[in-house]
């Protein structure tokens, strides 16, 4: 067996069938290996970004870890975006990049580059395997440390002589220890009792530690009122009464306010990123905060905790339930409160009733959200439209929200919806983008076109790089610039060059029937809204702002409003 | 990050111990640098399957928070904190 064998061969061992790559020189060993291996579908992506971003979709949406494969040089520099995407969202992930020879390494040889020089930032861990003998152990180290405690991609580079050199017979996998470390919770307990308005604030860490179960019931038994980040999206699920959606940069006016408010920030598997808790200075100023993370280099990062608990989130939060179950926390008018604050501060789009006006972006999700099976899956790209999706469609569960929260990567929901779809071949897929974002990874249709994938596309067209031009009107005296697309290409046209059917609406009575003809659609489809251009998300805090300092659509032309811009 | 001004600037030496594998004093140092602290002071010694580094660095940060991000490294086995922090003036 020679070290591409190897390869497939701990594949295997791991169960893990599905793999996202393009092939090239320096891993042509590892392909040649793929044309005798059955029990491994690999997926041929068009660039080597989408490789990654559709095994880091694989892994959001599944909960396993994702894999790409590519070559040396340019394969390998192409991955980086894809990689730093699942380095900032803790996704786990599997890389394996070819490289030159080991006797070529260091001669500037063709397709040579330092690729574990260049990404040493941007994993968790990384290999050159110099030699081959080492390889199965590195294998077994990798895929159990992009799994484990706080999850990342690891990256594993290997020259082409050691891909086909003979190595000894495989060591057997060993299954990762699962951390079920479980602080001592009494005093966390004392201060969620002593609390008179204790608010829990949770993140993508809840999924990554898989303890979605475990959360949703700690947040129903504690009954304590929530906010979620971007990634926390879905976490408290979509009937629990105390939820007030997502709080931060574009959060709701309820959230905020409430964490404003609050003399206790419980925080479950979040980092406290600063889209989320805006300028650290006014953030939570009257709470004190318990943090629960799996990782400790988390605790204190930015804000002292007055009390951290470092473990595993699903032990914990168990921890809690069985101590609460026993007595319930005493906080019936912060409840009302915050459910008062609901009302009146939530996200609020209000259905246009008149048949032919133009479609807004929030009136079209909320739409798409009442209409899209429970169980859809929606991979967003960067942009206005993807907080949108975060403010207006109910998600019942954080697998089912595909974001790109640390990198902000646009062109990460195309090849993240076709990793989600091959993580579930049968399940509703549905990419929400922009038409920045489309196209970034366009050329992806032909890879929805060539496995015959069911996804469905829905440009929000506003001819402009949204996001992009609202701050440069909000925060830059309305001084546009380069963020024109109005010579965007007929995606229409586009998607049926692909062989995929595609639908082009802009009225509002269009809205329902454009969304039920895709799903209904037995394959790919794209529908193509025209919104209008000078449509902004409400509300907005100034980067770098306090998120007290919320500015909503009413006030923008204010005076109040115009001491905000810059 | 941007240059962090000289005065005034605690320092602080790390002694660790990293597993002997390729570009393990790079990721070291890269972490130093992007968790925003400079080297004032480096020294390595390399064993057959470890290299042993005391860095002296200076920095506005807490010395906790890049302990704890360089403890998270794979190849990291060990970081001691050999002292306290003490203020160090370029003027001094």
């Amino acid at each position: 067996m020679n070290g591409a064998q190897h390869i497939l061969e701990a594949f295997h061992r791991h169960n893990i069938n599905t793999v996202f790559g393009y092939p090239g020189g320096c891993i042509m060993p590892l392909y040649d290996a793929l044309v005798d291996d059955v029990g491994v579908e690999h997926v041929l992506c068009r660039h080597e970004q989408a490789c990654a971003l559709s095994a880091d979709g694989y892994a959001r949406a599944s909960g396993e870890i994702g894999v790409c494969i590519a070559t040396s040089g340019p394969g390998a520099t192409n991955l980086i975006t894809g990689v730093a995407n699942a380095y900032m969202d803790s996704i786990p992930m599997l890389v394996i990049t070819g490289q030159v020879a080991t006797s070529m390494i260091g001669t500037d040889a063709f397709q040579e580059t330092d690729i574990l020089g260049m990404t040493l930032g941007i994993v968790k861990h990384s290999y050159l395997v110099d030699d081959a003998e080492a390889l199965p152990a590195i294998m077994e180290e990798a895929i159990q440390l992009a799994q484990s405690g706080r999850p990342g991609p690891v990256w594993i580079d290997i020259p082409k002589d050691v891909l086909l050199t003979e190595v000894a017979t495989a060591s057997p996998a060993t299954a990762p220890t699962p951390d079920a470390h479980c602080p001592d919770i009494t005093r966390a307990l004392a201060m969620l009792r002593s609390a008179r308005r204790p608010l829990l604030y949770s993140g993508g860490g809840v999924s990554l530690a898989q303890a979605e179960d475990s959360f949703r019931a700690f947040a129903e038994t504690s009954g304590l009122p929530g906010v979620v980040t971007l990634k926390g999206i879905g976490n408290a699920g979509n009937h629990n009464p105390h939820n007030l959606g997502m709080l931060g940069m574009h959060g709701s006016r309820a959230a905020n306010k409430a964490v404003e408010e609050c003399d206790l920030l419980f925080v479950v598997g979040a980092r406290l990123d600063d889209r989320a808790t805006g300028k650290l200075d006014g953030f939570a100023p009257n709470a004190k905060m318990i943090h629960i993370d799996a990782d400790a280099a988390e605790i204190n990062k930015l804000r002292e905790a007055d009390l951290a608990l470092r473990g595993d989130l699903n032990a914990i939060l168990v921890a809690f339930i069985a101590a609460l179950e026993s007595e319930s926390l005493a906080i019936a008018d912060w409840q009302k409160q915050c459910q008062t604050w609901h009302t009146t501060g939530g996200f609020k789009a209000a259905d246009n009733e008149e048949p032919m006006a133009p479609i807004t972006g929030p009136a079209f999700i909320r739409q798409l959200s009442r209409i899209a099976p429970d169980d859809t899956v929606i991979a967003c790209d960067v942009g206005q439209h993807q907080m949108w999706v975060a403010q207006h469609y109910e998600f019942d569960h954080p697998r089912r929200h595909l974001t790109s929260g640390g990198l902000g990567t646009m062109g990460f929901g195309l090849p993240a919806a076709i990793g989600a779809q091959f993580a579930d071949r049968n399940s509703t897929v549905i990419n929400v983008t922009g038409d920045g974002s489309f196209m970034m990874n366009a050329q992806e249709l032909a890879t929805i076109r060539r496995y015959k994938l069911p996804l469905k596309l829905i440009i929000l067209d506003n001819q402009c790089l949204g996001m992009v031009r609202q701050q440069q009107e909000l925060f830059y005296n309305n001084r546009e610039s380069h963020i024109n697309l109005d010579d965007n290409p007929d995606f229409v046209a586009m998607a049926r060059a692909f062989d995929i059917p595609a639908l082009h609406i802009d009225r509002t009575d269009q809205i329902r029937r454009g969304i039920e003809t895709i799903l209904a659609y037995d394959g790919p489809m794209l529908l193509h809204v025209a919104i209008s251009r000078e449509e902004n998300v409400w509300p907005i805090v100034k980067p770098g702002g306090s998120n007290r300092d919320m500015i909503d659509e009413t006030k923008r032309t204010s005076t109040a409003n115009k001491e905000n811009v810059a | 990050m941007n240059p962090q001004s000289q005065t005034a600037m605690p320092s602080y030496t790390l002694n660790c111990r990293m597993n002997q594998e390729a570009a393990a004093l790079e990721r070291l140092c890269q972490v130093v640098r992007v968790r925003g602290f400079r080297i004032s002071r480096m020294s390595m010694e390399a064993a057959e399957d470890h290299l042993d580094i005391a860095l002296t660095l200076s920095g506005s940060r807490p010395i906790g928070m890049l302990r704890s991000q360089l403890e998270k490294l794979h190849s990291v086995v060990d970081v001691a904190l050999q002292e306290q922090a003490a203020v160090r003036s370029v003027s001094a």
